[in-house]
């Protein structure tokens, strides 16, 4: 009986548009980018081999540091201040204060607009003349700070950087749904013990939802390093590539028809993922012993 | 729920201890609240403005609300294209995601064989890979293809890219009814298909609608891929839109303010109906992961 149930040509059949998709878009791609990157190519005429020139060419162009720098920058803030932000906020709304609902939809809402949408909104807020942060500062009496943000060396990378952190939802919700989880029991124990809601929260409810903090932890970092859409928009990289991420600088050394550089980009980004998730999960679970 | 909430609560004394922790507790709820809301909020009412009452002040009330602004949007950004371009690309590649998605997590679900769980392994890990470092790959399949500039380029993308969620949220969903009521359908004679389609598919119901949801949302929201493989008018979805209105509306603020409401609209309807699937949908993917 097992065995005809067992429908073997059904399940390859079943298995085969999701594998398909998968292989063609996901695994396909990642060998593609790897070999590639060792060819001189511009997308058009045959590809020569090359070795590892086009890795030379990226380690010496002093953008590409810079792109790195400012991605791993962006991964650090999100994992040491809107992951800790998001984990305070999770641990507030999870005592149900009034009208937790309501704020939980709204710190979430950023989440179902596009980063376009979004990032379009900020260069409204940045913009020099008529945007809403200068017209604050004036409100309030500090017009002499209102300056051009996006257009300043000084300010433009952390304008960029700095809107997205404070959209905590994310992150909040997933760490809210690890809290929800806990057995209502340690908590019980540990009001008998006397222990107040900061001693709770320290030694019950953080430990135990560790494995959602590293989900954060690891989401956030990833995040960090694929962003694109606030960078194009709000500053395509300017001033004097202040502000150029990994992502925009392989997008443009595709554009300059250096597919090459492209790929040697791409691959250092994706090593550098794949480091960083392995770090976290390290961290993590070294915390066991 | 709040009266719930009241009675689980020990009686709390007021101390000034308490009453300072109150406060910092209300102001941060109230900072995240008003930080999301504030500028989406001032957008929207900027966009009922003049560009004369903007520019005098950006932080009055329309006079006369501008309902003129959101026709000027329409008809210069040619947003109905666009929005039609939207909905087409997001459907259909909704729809062959939440089926390949389906079908691989019955064969994975609900039957044994060799690999299941490293091919479940293989799909997971797919959240973690940067695509946004894979543009030369994906660009150089779609014009080997010839769908370059064509909307079934990104109908096909998006329906690979959502894969890994999609197949994570469906078989949890799927894995969490028991085996008998297949039996039963078994015992009648309902062959491989027909126990999908008849059994499976049904109780899944509420499994497919969060992960299609969740499908929907990154479809309509993406925009990197449809900036690298769209290029003409006529293939333009709303998020690219977006971009260009800051080059069409150049003093027109105004009415590009307008546009961008139009186009983040659906998505805060889409989040209000489906509010429980999106959040549901996330901490599945994220918590038990």
């Amino acid at each position: 009986m097992k065995h005809k149930r067992q429908n073997t040509v059904g399940i390859v059949l079943f298995l085969l548009p999701a594998l398909f998709l998968f292989i063609v878009f996901f695994v396909f791609p990642i060998f593609f980018v790897g070999i590639m990157s060792l060819f001189d190519w511009n997308g058009i005429t045959d590809a020569g081999f090359a070795g590892l020139q086009n890795y030379a060419k990226i380690f010496s162009d002093k953008v590409f540091w810079r792109s790195l720098r400012n991605n791993v920058i962006w991964a650090l803030s999100a994992c040491f201040i809107q992951v800790p932000l998001a984990l305070l906020m999770a641990l507030i709304l999870s005592k149900k204060p009034k009208f937790w609902k309501f704020f939980r939809t709204v710190y979430f809402l950023p989440q179902v607009i596009s980063g376009i949408a979004i990032a379009t909104l900020w260069s409204a807020v940045y913009n020099s003349e008529f945007g809403l942060l200068n017209g604050i500062l004036r409100a309030v009496g500090l017009g002499d700070q209102a300056k051009n943000w996006l257009g300043n060396p000084s300010t433009a990378f952390i304008c960029v950087l700095i809107y997205g952190l404070f959209y905590i939802g994310y992150y909040m919700v997933i760490m809210m749904a690890g809290i929800t989880g806990i057995d209502q029991t340690y908590y019980e124990a540990a009001r008998i013990d006397g222990a107040n809601v900061f001693q709770t929260d320290i030694h019950i409810t953080i430990p135990l939802i560790k494995y959602s903090l590293s989900t954060c932890v690891t989401l956030a970092a990833v995040f960090g390093l694929r962003t694109f859409e606030q960078v194009y928009l709000l500053t395509n990289g300017g001033p004097a590539n202040r502000t150029s991420v990994l992502v925009l600088y392989l997008y443009n050394q595709m554009r300059n028809n250096n597919y090459g550089g492209a790929n040697a980009s791409s691959v250092m980004l994706i090593l550098t993922g794949a480091l960083v998730i392995v770090c976290i999960r390290k961290m993590f679970s070294s915390r066991d012993e | 729920m709040v009266k719930t909430a009241k009675k689980n609560k020990i009686h709390e004394q007021l101390t000034p201890k308490t009453v300072v922790i109150k406060i910092a507790k209300w102001f941060l709820i109230l900072f995240f609240g008003i930080y999301t809301l504030f500028p989406l909020v001032w957008l929207f009412v900027t966009s009922l403005k003049t560009n004369a009452e903007y520019f005098d002040n950006p932080f009055s009330l329309p006079a006369v609300i501008q309902f003129q602004n959101y026709v000027n949007a329409f008809s210069q950004a040619n947003l109905g294209r666009m929005i039609i371009n939207s909905i087409t690309v997001s459907v259909i590649a909704t729809f062959i995601n939440i089926m390949a998605a389906a079908m691989a997590s019955y064969a994975i679900s609900r039957f044994q064989f060799k690999g299941k769980e490293a091919i479940f392994a293989m799909f997971s890990a797919g959240v973690m890979v940067p695509l946004n470092a894979l543009m030369v790959p994906y660009f150089t399949i779609f014009s080997r293809a010839g769908l370059l500039d064509s909307l079934n380029s990104l109908r096909i993308l998006y329906a690979a890219i959502g894969l890994p969620m999609s197949v994570f949220i469906v078989r949890g969903f799927m894995d969490s009814f028991p085996r008998e009521i297949e039996e039963a359908a078994y015992v009648d004679g309902c062959g491989f298909y027909g126990r999908f389609l008849r059994i499976v598919l049904p109780l899944t119901k509420t499994g497919l609608v969060t992960a299609a949801t969740f499908q929907f949302l990154t479809c309509w929201n993406e925009f990197v891929y449809a900036n690298l493989l769209t290029s003409s008018p006529a293939t333009k979805t709303i998020q690219i839109g977006i971009r260009y209105f800051t080059n069409q509306f150049t003093t027109d603020y105004v009415s590009m303010y307008a546009a961008i409401v139009i186009a983040i609209i659906p998505s805060i309807i889409g989040y209000m109906l489906f509010q429980e699937q999106i959040i549901s949908g996330l901490t599945s993917g994220a918590v038990k992961g």
